[in-house]
């Protein structure tokens, strides 16, 4: 009897599985801590991801995880994508103390990290790339909070636009700071100074190249929402894989996109960008990918050292906010909840870290378990300081269920 | 103070109050920045007042008392730049228009004050649904008699007002067919419509005193009439203008309405009559479905005629009143655009024409709003 029909064991996964598989875990980590301990739905999905993780059940593995890595750089190119797309730059021409305030924020921030990690006694070449990683905020928790609670107002303006600036001060930090890690072990010095600038041109270029791609044919579509649609999503897909083929940053090719094709529109051929239930998708993977690579591990052994980063990173937003957010038109009493609404940190920065150590395993052995403990903290503790933020302000929708 | 006593104000003075879309920057939808646009405004030394209205993605500009058209229209300019200036330092345009052309009503949030969640309470759904942006224009009275009559007689040309100034083709998303559909979004309301045909104020507190007795109302600003004495002003208030598109526009109004009442209150060349009110319902529709091209029925005359024709002659007639009070190039403007059929609405439709988006019709009307004249 030939049975060659049916399956071998054990049975191969493929991707459509691992893809399904994750939404279907998010989702029911989302409900249940929604339902029955009244939490917001991100941290289910975070925790489903950790109970996948390979501290839990190990279900999701390093291989699988090195498999989902695709599926992390989409959703984080969509996000980053559409965070780019709120950065309004005639805003900050009209509003200098905007754009001060917003520079200041991650400026301090970076200081902030760096001075406390090197005060306990990191090398300071460690310490600044930690910095940077921290510097910023999770454009993933800030979005999803705003949409679920649909925030409206200056607070959550300013969040979104922050959160724009800083995610994009930490990819170009970073990026600067990689080639100092480089020469400690090499002394190829034209290789080391070539490399930011080819991260840093080569991604802003194919951001530009698409953006003029996306605005000439979204010209010649003309202003259909559903045609519009499917166009951004084909080309931010496109981008993802061009940028990942070419060894550019995903992040940083997604995010000039985003604000390129917000700021060179000048004909206004764009319509306004909405992700919607699609959108949602790529949120939810992204969380519960992001839990299953959390460690935790430092937390324990490194306590001190982790509340460290977190209350410097969170002082050093404050700090800057306080000092000038008035001068930008915050009202008062604004500017505290601003900077306790971009406390969260999560997927784009495990990113980091993890492209990080690829190229320094030094960075990996000694700073990165405290960055991903702060991260595992923050990505617990955000959402909920964010929802906290932008319900205090009166800018959440009174009918929304919350996140 | 008695609220309902007349306070006598000088004759024909006139002022404005314009409420204003928020709108902002990043997808053309109402903001809900109100309190803080309000703030920062707050710190501005500015003639008149700007104050909350009903929901968050409303404020509205109230005038001082002017005798004269040129000085209205220059302190409109005034206030006009400086909420444009404080508007885009948080990231707002402002926009004139009788409605948002695609919001979506259930979004509004009522703004925070006792009396309009109060009103929320009430009217429930209605109260959002009032988030529609018009033009009051008060002309002062000499006494309650006068303002009386003045009601009775301005209601003959409540299409005028209406035709001269729709601007809210679309709505919730859609073109409405109707030159000014927020007119629509005023008549739910239980207390909408008009005075009742009294003969002097005497005999209107009588009604007034009638209706706070069944506790239908509690003062003159529960009346939503389209014209309506305010005595604690001392004016008739013409409240069925849509906010124009421009403070040029807005101010030619206030023109037309003080010549008007010049007209009315010096010649008393009609005597009031119920016929008025028998024919204002199909006035006021024709006025807001077709605008200058619609007919209404002149009850002195009993005839039909173009509300635009009548426009022009009525502009004549009132002529060397304007000329008195120096408007006259004013009204010699809006009889121009009223020959070239021009409104508001036409432009904003144009405009959708133009571009197939609605976010672009908000974007050049905030853009016109904001724009130099």
């Amino acid at each position: 009897m030939d049975l060659s029909f049916l399956p071998r064991l054990p049975i191969a996964l493929s991707q459509p599985v691992l893809f399904g598989a994750l939404l279907a875990a998010g989702l029911l980590g989302g409900e249940i801590l929604r339902r029955y301990v009244g939490l917001p739905r991100i941290i289910g999905y975070v925790l489903a991801g950790v109970a996948l993780g390979p501290h839990v059940t190990g279900l999701l593995d390093a291989d699988a995880l090195g498999k989902a890595r695709v599926l992390i750089d989409l959703s984080l190119g969509l996000i980053v994508f559409e965070l780019g797309f709120r950065l309004d730059f005639a805003w900050l021409k009209r509003n200098r103390w905007l754009f001060v305030t917003a520079i200041a924020e991650s400026a301090f921030c970076f200081l902030a990290i760096l001075g406390a990690l090197t005060y306990l006694g990191y090398p300071v070449l460690l310490a600044a790339c930690a910095a940077s990683i921290g510097t910023a905020t999770s454009p993933a928790v800030v979005l999803l909070v705003a949409h679920e609670l649909r925030a409206e107002g200056q607070i959550t303006e300013r969040m979104l636009l922050f959160t724009a600036v800083n995610s994009a001060f930490a990819y170009v930090s970073l990026t600067l700071l990689l080639p100092f890690l480089h020469l400690q072990h090499s002394l190829d010095w034209v290789a080391a100074s070539l490399y930011p600038v080819y991260i840093l041109a080569g991604s802003s270029l194919a951001g530009f190249a698409v953006c003029m791609l996306m605005l000439g044919l979204a010209g010649w579509l003309g202003k259909r929402e559903d045609r519009q649609f499917v166009l951004l999503v084909a080309l931010v897909v496109l981008t993802v894989g061009g940028a990942r083929a070419l060894n550019l940053s995903v992040g940083l090719a997604l995010l000039t996109l985003g604000m390129l094709a917000r700021n060179l529109d000048r004909k206004h051929v764009l319509l306004p960008l909405r992700f919607g239930y699609g959108g949602q998708l790529f949120f939810v993977i992204l969380f519960v990918l992001t839990g299953a690579s959390l460690q935790f591990g430092a937390l324990a052994s490194a306590t001190l050292v982790v509340l460290a980063f977190v209350v410097a990173r969170f002082l050093g937003k404050a700090l800057a906010i306080l000092l000038f957010g008035h001068l930008s038109g915050i009202r008062p009493g604004g500017a505290g909840l601003l900077s306790i609404a971009l406390l969260p940190m999560a997927g784009l920065a495990v990113v980091m870290v993890n492209d990080t150590v690829a190229l320094d395993p030094a960075f990996g052995a000694q700073i990165a378990p405290v960055v991903l403990a702060a991260i595992a903290l923050l990505e617990l503790l955000g959402p909920l300081a964010t929802q906290f933020a932008l319900r205090r302000a009166g800018e959440a929708h009174p009918e929304a269920p919350g996140v | 103070m008695d609220e309902m006593q007349f306070t006598p104000s000088p004759e024909l003075s006139i002022g404005v109050e314009l409420e204003l879309q928020l709108v902002r920057a990043h997808d053309l939808d109402l903001g809900r920045d109100a309190e803080d646009l309000l703030a920062r405004l707050a710190k501005r030394k500015l003639p008149g007042a700007v104050k909350p209205e009903i929901t968050e993605s409303m404020i509205e500009l109230n005038s001082s008392v002017h005798t004269r058209y040129g000085a209205l229209r220059e302190e409109l300019a005034v206030v006009r730049d400086a909420v444009v200036k404080e508007a885009g330092v948080l990231n707002l345009r402002i926009s004139g228009g009788g409605a948002h052309p695609f919001h979506n009503w259930a979004d509004r949030r009522v703004f925070p004050t006792e009396r309009f969640r109060s009103v929320l309470e009430r009217y429930g759904y209605l109260a959002k649904q009032f988030t529609v942006f018009g033009q009051h224009v008060h002309v002062g009275c000499p006494s309650g008699d006068d303002a009386v009559y003045l009601v009775h007689m301005l209601t003959r040309y409540v299409p005028h007002f209406i035709a001269l100034s729709t601007a809210s083709p679309f709505y919730q998303g859609e073109d409405t067919s109707f030159q000014s559909s927020r007119l629509n979004a005023v008549n739910a309301f239980p207390l909408a419509g008009h005075m009742p045909f009294v003969r002097d104020w005497a005999q209107f507190l009588e009604y007034f005193e009638k209706m706070r007795g069944f506790g239908i109302v509690a003062g003159m600003k529960d009346f939503y009439w389209d014209v309506r004495p305010k005595p604690e002003y001392g004016t008739v208030e013409i409240r069925v203008c849509d906010t124009p598109l421009t403070v040029a526009r807005a101010a030619l109004l206030a023109a037309y309405a003080q010549a008007l009442a010049a007209y009315c209150l010096d010649e008393r060349s009609r005597v009031p009559s119920g016929a008025i009110y028998m024919v204002n319902a199909f006035n006021r529709f024709e006025a807001c479905r077709f605008g200058l091209r619609g007919e209404l029925v002149d009850p002195f005359e009993d005839r039909k005629k173009r509300i635009g024709e009548d426009i022009l002659d009525t502009i004549a007639d009132v002529m060397p009143h304007a000329e008195r009070l120096g408007s006259a190039a004013a009204l010699g403007r809006l009889a121009a655009d009223v020959r070239r059929d021009y409104s508001d609405a036409d432009w904003l439709r144009a405009r959708h024409a133009a571009s197939g988006s609605l976010q672009d019709v908000v974007r050049e009307s905030s853009d016109l709003w904001a724009a130099q004249d």
